[in-house]
C-alpha cells in the first residue's frame, strides 16, 4: 500500500499493475484525477487518526479547564432569607478570588510545605533510580530479572494503598519500625514520611525509564572502556553516567511536575495524624475549597493559579537541565 | 452493494417491529406518572443495618420500591457530593442528613420543604428535635433519632483501679490523673480533632451558642465564654498528659481502645453501633455512664450526630419519598425496625417507650437498662439556637486549627479564635448578614 502511495509521476512498472487494479476497480478512468483524490485521501489520514485523541483531550482538558477559569472570576452571592436560599445567584467576581488567594499567608504556606516534600524525594528519587539501575547493569549483577520487578513492583500499588500502608506503618500501635520510640509525625519528620511513601512509589517506575535508557547505550564503549582498564565503579561513573544526562533531564522533570501534583499521600494521611491539614499542599487545599467548604469559585481560582506556576516551573527546570546536560556532554 | 442494503434493510425492520411493542407499552402507561405504576425511590444512607428497614418496607409497598446504596464516604464528603450533583440533576430521591448539615443543604437548593405530605409534626416530637429541622417555617425532613453524649468507660479497667465513673468534668479531671499515675501510657480518653461535632456537642452542654438568628441577620460567637471554657478545660488536660492528642477512627485509636490503652470514651447513643468495628475484642466490657456535668447535680447534656431523612429536589416523587421517610421515622412500624436493627433512639416522641427499647444494642449487653439511660439524656438535651449555613467551613477550620494546636501544644483557645474568624469572612463573603458578640 505505501509503495503506491509514495509513488511519484513516473509510469508504473508492469508487475505492479495487478496491485494498482485491486486498488482501483475503475481502470479505465485518467490517472491524475485519482492520483490527487489520493493524496488528499493520504493528507486527511493523520487528521482522522488524531480525532480521537484531540476530540478527548478538547471534551475533557481544555473545556473544562476554559469553564474552571470563567468560574475562577464568579462567585456565588446568597439570596434572601436566613439561610439565602431564594434565588442565590452566580455574580462575576472580578479578581477577587485571585486576590483571596494571594493575599492567604496559608496559599504560601502549603506550597513552601510542598517544596520541602519537593526538596527532600525528588533528590532522592533521581539517586536511588540512578543508582539501582546502574547496579542492575552492572556487570556482576545477579537475579536481575527478579531485582528490576520486585524495584518496580510498588508503582503497580496504587498511591492511596500505599499510603495506607505506610500509615500503619507509621503509627505507633502498629509500627513494625519503631513509631512507639520515633515520631513519624512530628512537625519536621512528617516531610520525611510524606516524601518517603512518594519516593517509594514512583521510585520503580524510573529507575525502568534509566535503566531501559542504559541498555540502549553502545556497549561498545564500555568495552573500550575495561580494555583502557577502567573499573566497574569508573565505567558507571566517568561514562555511563554523562551518557544518561538527556534521561536524567526527563526523569528530573517528571519527578518535578509529580511533586507539584502532591494530593494522594498527605489526603490521605490526614485522618490519621494531627500533624496535617486539609490545606497541607496546594492540590488539598483546591480540594477542600471546591468539596470541603463548598467554595468552588475560590478553588477554580488557586487550580488556575497552581497550573501557571506549575507550567513555569516545568519550563525552568527544562531549560535548566537542558543546559546543564550540554555542559556535561562537552 | 446489493446485500448490504438488503442487510440494512432487515435490520432496520427488525427495529422498527421491536420499537412498535414498546411505544405501545409507553402509551398504555403514560398519562399519570404520580399514581400508577411501580415508583423507584433512590434512597442513601450509610448505617449499618439499614437494609433490613428498607427490605419491609419494600415487602408491603409494591409500588414503593425503594432502592438503599451505601454513599462512597459518609457526612461532608456525601454532602458535598450532594450540593455538586444537584446541578446535574443526578441526586437520589432520599438522602440522609446530619442536623448539622441541613442548613447548608437548604441554602443550596439540595432538598425540598416536605410540610405538604407529613403534615403537622408538632405533637409527634419535642421542640428541641424539630428546631433541628424546621426552618423559617418550613420543614425539612422528619427527625430520626436523638443522640445525646454520654461517657462510655471500659468498667472490668475502672473496678481494677477502684474508680467509678465521673460525674462531673473535675471528677474526671481527676480520674484522668489516678489513671495515667497508675500506668503512663493508659489514658482515660482522648481530644480528637477530627470530630468537630463532638467539640460542639460538648459546648452545647456548656451553654454555647454558636449561631443564633434573629430576622435574617446571624450572630456568630464560636469563641463565646461557654466554649472558652471547654477548651481552656481540655488544654489543661492535653498539657498535663492525661488525655491521648490521638484522632478517633484512626488506626492509632482502634488500636488502643481494643487493648485498653484508652479506657473511656465521651461518646454518643450511637457508640454501640461503632465499637464493634472500633474495639471489637471488648464486647460486653463497656458500660455506659451520664455524661459529667459541670456542676454537680446538672444532667443537661449536648449532641452528637443525629440525622434526618431529607427529600431531594432533584426527586421526581417528592410526595412518595415524603411518604417513606414519614413511616421509617414515626410509625411504630418503622421506628422498631430502626431500634432492632439500627441501634436507634428515636426522636418520636410515642415510640421513646417502645418495648423494642428494652433490650439493650449487642454491644451492651451487660446493661440491661441502656436505653434508660438514653431516655433520661434525650429529656435533658440542650442545642444551639441554630446550626450555620457554612457549619462545612467551621468543622473544616476546627480539623485544621484544633490539629495544629494539638500538633504544636499551643492553647486550645486561639484555634477557637481561628474558627470564629473563618466562620465569619466566609459568611460575609457569601453575602449573610453576620453580627459577632
Amino acid at each position: 500500500m505505501s509503495a503506491i502511495g509514495d509513488r511519484s509521476g513516473t509510469p508504473p512498472p508492469p508487475q505492479t499493475l495487478l496491485d494498482s487494479a485491486s486498488v482501483q476497480p475503475v481502470s479505465d478512468s485518467p490517472e491524475p484525477p485519482a492520483r490527487v483524490r489520493r493524496r488528499r485521501h493520504r493528507s486527511l489520514l493523520p487528521l482522522f487518526l488524531l480525532a480521537p485523541a484531540v476530540l478527548l483531550f478538547l471534551l475533557f482538558t481544555v473545556a473544562p479547564g476554559g469553564y474552571a477559569i470563567y468560574l475562577s472570576f464568579m462567585r456565588m452571592k446568597v439570596g434572601g432569607g436566613l439561610l439565602g436560599d431564594q434565588n442565590p445567584t452566580q455574580v462575576f467576581a472580578g479578581l477577587q478570588n485571585y486576590h483571596a488567594a494571594f493575599a492567604d499567608s496559608e496559599f504560601w504556606h502549603s506550597i513552601l510545605r510542598m517544596l520541602f516534600v519537593a526538596v527532600i524525594g525528588v533528590p532522592a528519587t533521581i539517586v536511588f533510580s540512578t543508582l539501582f539501575a546502574l547496579c542492575l547493569d552492572a556487570k556482576r549483577a545477579r537475579l536481575v530479572g527478579f531485582a528490576r520487578l520486585a524495584i518496580f513492583l510498588p508503582y503497580a500499588v496504587p498511591g492511596v494503598v500505599a499510603t495506607l500502608l505506610w500509615g500503619f506503618i507509621y503509627l505507633p500501635a502498629t509500627s513494625p519500625i519503631g513509631g512507639a520510640t520515633f515520631d513519624y509525625f512530628g512537625s519536621r519528620s512528617v516531610f520525611f514520611s510524606v516524601a518517603n511513601v512518594a519516593v517509594w512509589g514512583v521510585l520503580g517506575f524510573n529507575m525502568v525509564v534509566v535503566y531501559t535508557s542504559l541498555r540502549g547505550l553502545p556497549r561498545e564503549l564500555f568495552e573500550a572502556a575495561e580494555i583502557d582498564g577502567a573499573s566497574e565503579l569508573q565505567i558507571a561513573l566517568r561514562v555511563k553516567l554523562p551518557l544518561l544526562a538527556p534521561t536524567l533531564t526527563l526523569v528530573t522533570v517528571f519527578s518535578l511536575i509529580g511533586a507539584l501534583q502532591l494530593f494522594n499521600e498527605p489526603n490521605t494521611l490526614k485522618p490519621i495524624t494531627n500533624a496535617i491539614s486539609s490545606t497541607w499542599v496546594p492540590l488539598m487545599r483546591v480540594y477542600t475549597d471546591a468539596f470541603v467548604t463548598n467554595d468552588i469559585y475560590k478553588g477554580a481560582a488557586a487550580s488556575f493559579l497552581l497550573i501557571v506556576l506549575t507550567v513555569t516551573a516545568t519550563v525552568l527546570a527544562n531549560a535548566v537541565l537542558r543546559r546543564i546536560s550540554r555542559r556535561s556532554e562537552r | 452493494m446489493r446485500k448490504t442494503h438488503a442487510r440494512t434493510a432487515a435490520v432496520l425492520g427488525l427495529a422498527v417491529t421491536a420499537a412498535v411493542p414498546s411505544v405501545a407499552g409507553c402509551s398504555s402507561s403514560g398519562s399519570s406518572p404520580a399514581s400508577s405504576g411501580p415508583v423507584t425511590l433512590a434512597f442513601v444512607n450509610w448505617d449499618g443495618g439499614m437494609q433490613a428497614v428498607v427490605d419491609q418496607w419494600n415487602k408491603e409497598n409494591p409500588n414503593i420500591q425503594v432502592k438503599l446504596s451505601k454513599p462512597a464516604g459518609t457526612g461532608y464528603t456525601l454532602y458535598n457530593k450532594l450540593i455538586t450533583n444537584n446541578a446535574a440533576g443526578t441526586n437520589p430521591d432520599v438522602t440522609e442528613v446530619e442536623y448539622q448539615a441541613l442548613p447548608a443543604l437548604i441554602s443550596n437548593k439540595v432538598i425540598v420543604p416536605v410540610d405538604q405530605y407529613v403534615g403537622d409534626l408538632s405533637g409527634q416530637f419535642s421542640k428541641a428535635s424539630l428546631a433541628q429541622v424546621q426552618f423559617e417555617g418550613k420543614t425539612y425532613g422528619v427527625p430520626q433519632n436523638i443522640c445525646p453524649m454520654v461517657f462510655f468507660y471500659r468498667k472490668d479497667i475502672f473496678d481494677q483501679l477502684g474508680l467509678t465513673a465521673p460525674t462531673t468534668w473535675a471528677q474526671y479531671a481527676q480520674d484522668a490523673a489516678a489513671v495515667h499515675a497508675h500506668n503512663p501510657k493508659q489514658y482515660i480518653g482522648n481530644f480528637s480533632a477530627v470530630d468537630s461535632g463532638w467539640f460542639a456537642g460538648l459546648a452545647q452542654q456548656a451553654g454555647a451558642n454558636w449561631w443564633t438568628a434573629s430576622g435574617t441577620t446571624w450572630n456568630v460567637g464560636i469563641d463565646d465564654a461557654a466554649t472558652q471554657k471547654v477548651a481552656d478545660y481540655w488544654s489543661n488536660l492535653i498539657q498535663q498528659g492525661l488525655v491521648s492528642p490521638e484522632p478517633n477512627w484512626s488506626p492509632q485509636w482502634s488500636t488502643d481502645m481494643d487493648n485498653g490503652t484508652i479506657i473511656g470514651w465521651v461518646s454518643a447513643q450511637w457508640a454501640p453501633n461503632q465499637l464493634p468495628s472500633i474495639a471489637k475484642d471488648t464486647a460486653g466490657k463497656w458500660v455506659a455512664a451520664a455524661l459529667p456535668a459541670w456542676t454537680a447535680g446538672d444532667s443537661t447534656v449536648g449532641i452528637w450526630g443525629g440525622e434526618t431523612e431529607a427529600v431531594t429536589s432533584n426527586s421526581k416523587h417528592p410526595a412518595e419519598a415524603a411518604k417513606f421517610v414519614k413511616w421509617m421515622n414515626s410509625s411504630a412500624e418503622g421506628v422498631k425496625l430502626l431500634i432492632q436493627n439500627v441501634d436507634v433512639f428515636p426522636a418520636s416522641l410515642a415510640n421513646q417507650s417502645q418495648d423494642a427499647l428494652k433490650t439493650p444494642p449487642p454491644f451492651m449487653s451487660d446493661q440491661p437498662d441502656y436505653n434508660t439511660l438514653m431516655a433520661q439524656a434525650a429529656q435533658n438535651v440542650r442545642t444551639f439556637q441554630i446550626w450555620g449555613p457554612n457549619a462545612n467551613v467551621t468543622f473544616d477550620a476546627y480539623s485544621n486549627d484544633f490539629a495544629a494546636a494539638l500538633q504544636n501544644k499551643s492553647p486550645l483557645s486561639g484555634a477557637l479564635t481561628q474558627m470564629q474568624q473563618a466562620t465569619v469572612s466566609d459568611m460575609r463573603q457569601r453575602g449573610f448578614n453576620v453580627t459577632t458578640s
